[in-house]
């Protein structure tokens, strides 16, 4: 599940090794696309030289299907993917003097490194000149600060702003790109007084075109986009295993595990923290059932292998919680039959034990069992144990999940 | 020894290649490409270890105060990472010689002089735009971030309102 390094999957003390892998790629293409020539750059604005909108064009539509599909198939999670803020005025008033900045100067930041690595004594300067820019900004940021901070509208999407679905959008996007790649080659051929042999022995793209945009109508009319992840369990899997009563463990045996002090079983409360805090089962650790798929508790659901139970006072919370554990891929989970109301009532309303003068041996020994656990919730034998036990689960530390700052 | 320079890539193929490090960077560490944000961080370093006073009493440098060291960050390192990139492919296609590119009706010191210009203005126009043409324009469209597209918008719709005005620099 990408990202990588906020999920933890690839070590956050990597995060520089592959910043540095992933900048190598992005120098040696910038430089291979003739992006260290301010002349070349600055053809995209008089018609001589189209290839920033090429290039450009072509990787914010190649990322951009790429994150689409992705997403459908639930290989990214968006939700840890940084989405550029919009402060609606400072983004306007900043692009605006970049325009001005490119024209100018022939580059953008990124290309100036680029040219200036290959020798290019402008985009030293560019660069000199880009540093003098940011100490501006740093010494007169109290000046600028109420433009920069204002009108804030969130991380808003662009489909969103426009009132469309993200697939049309897509498909607008990627057509609009096309059209400018086509119309822009005409424009280019005709100030260049290119040659009708260079233009016909050109590469046709036509398959690639196509290709794209067939592949953007399907993502138009795919199905209701699918949200579970590689190794999730189907819906009609859970339900199943709902109706299965091997998910279901019997209030006797937990009161056998609590009472012999066995430690085979994680019992996790799936109730409100402030019932938690008044009464819980020895042992027991607070996870409400919709913070099961955190990641904080992964550790527990993957490495602990004892069994796990979720208990609430009735069913349905547990429920609840089973199926957000089932559906994350979870194994070794269970549901503590009827809850603590269950349990209790067996504990301690009198009706439930059976008549212990009967000669029926499943009933006596039940029967044996449930007043010998009576006596020990009763006499203080649970308060003593969870004094001694209530360390048995920390709930682990908010993990630190690594926040996406600052784009460029 | 110009003839023995490699041509350029087609545009089309670098453009996905582009896209495709872009990717590789969302799916690794769930942001996107960029470079002015390695140079804000090396001017903030320079200051702060230069004039710790002038930054502590300022607005902007306080914030980078926190003590993580920002040039042990991700942008910091992508803008090293581009460096050998650059480098690399420049070698290889044997691009690297010193030189100043300009357009055939200006002096190298005009080109130097709006050079140096337009880089005083890039990187006062990136910290308002939150990032550059890669961080916010490029990066910004690929998770159509609003931000991001009116940044890319307002960057190449002032280029050509004002390519008029600055044509003698180019053609």
């Amino acid at each position: 599940m990408a990202p990588l390094i906020p999920h933890g999957i690839i070590n956050p003390e990597l995060t520089l090794f592959f910043a540095l892998i992933v900048g190598i790629g992005f120098g040696y293409v910038l430089e291979q696309a003739g992006f260290s020539s301010a002349k070349k750059l600055a053809g995209v604005f008089y018609g001589y030289d189209f290839v920033v909108l090429r290039v450009f064009f072509t990787a914010g539509i190649t990322a951009m299907t790429g994150l689409l599909f992705f997403n459908y198939l639930g290989w990214v999670d968006m939700t840890m993917v940084f989405i550029n803020p919009t402060f609606l005025y400072s983004a306007i008033t900043g692009g605006v003097i970049m325009g001005f900045g490119f024209i100018m100067g022939g580059y953008c930041p990124g290309t100036s490194i680029v040219a200036a690595v290959t020798g290019k004594i402008d985009a030293m300067l560019f660069i000199i000149g880009m540093f003098a820019g940011i100490f501006l900004f740093g010494h007169f940021y109290d000046l600028f600060e109420p433009l920069y901070n204002s009108h804030f509208l969130g991380n808003i999407f662009v489909y969103d702003s426009l009132g469309m679905s993200r697939s049309w959008f897509a498909l607008i996007l990627v057509i609009t790109a096309l059209l400018a790649f086509a119309i822009t080659q005409l424009i280019e051929d005709k100030i260049n007084k290119t040659s009708p042999e260079k233009i016909r022995t050109r590469p046709s793209y036509v398959l690639p075109a196509m290709l794209l945009i067939v592949s953007m109508i399907v993502f138009l009319f795919l199905p209701a986009e699918r949200k579970s992840r590689p190794g999730e369990r189907a819906p009609d899997v859970l339900l199943a295993e709902i109706h299965d009563e091997k998910t279901y463990v019997s209030t006797h045996r937990v009161i056998h595990e609590i009472k012999n002090g066995h430690n085979n079983l994680v019992l996790i409360d799936v109730r409100d923290k402030a019932e938690y805090d008044r009464f819980t089962l020895p042992g027991a650790v607070s996870i409400r059932p919709d913070a099961i798929p955190d990641r904080q508790w992964r550790p527990l659901f993957k490495k602990d292998q004892r069994d796990k139970v979720f208990f609430g006072n009735g069913n349905s919370k547990a429920v609840m919680a089973y199926l957000a554990a089932s559906r994350a891929g979870y194994e070794r989970i269970y549901l503590m039959d009827g809850g603590l109301n269950a349990m209790f009532g067996e504990l301690f309303a009198d009706e439930h034990i059976p008549d212990t003068t009967a000669y029926d041996l499943q009933n006596r020994s039940t029967a044996r069992f449930l007043n010998s656990a009576r006596q020990f919730f009763l006499e203080g034998g649970v308060a003593a144990k969870q004094e001694e036990e209530k360390p048995r689960i920390q709930a682990p530390e908010e993990s630190e999940v690594i926040p996406v700052i600052g784009g460029c | 020894m110009q003839s023995s320079q490699k041509n350029y890539m087609n545009p089309y193929l670098a453009g996905f290649l582009l896209g495709m490090v872009l990717l590789a960077s969302f799916m690794i560490s769930g942001r996107g490409l960029g470079a002015s944000g390695a140079a804000r961080n090396v001017a903030v370093s320079a200051v702060i270890s230069a004039m710790p006073e002038y930054a502590e009493q300022s607005t902007f440098y306080g914030r980078f105060l926190n003590g993580e060291n920002p040039m042990a960050s991700w942008l910091v390192l992508l803008g090293i990472g581009m460096i050998l990139g650059a480098f690399l492919s420049g070698a290889l296609s044997n691009r690297l010689r010193l030189k100043t590119d300009h357009g055939p009706r200006i002096s190298t010191r005009v080109r130097l002089l709006f050079a140096t210009a337009g880089g005083l203005l890039f990187g006062l126009g990136a910290q308002f735009g939150r990032g550059c043409t890669s961080g916010s324009a490029l990066s910004g469209m690929a998770v159509l971030s609003t931000g991001g597209m009116l940044t890319m918008m307002a960057i190449f719709g002032t280029g050509y309102l004002i390519a008029y005005f600055f044509r003698k620099l180019w053609t």
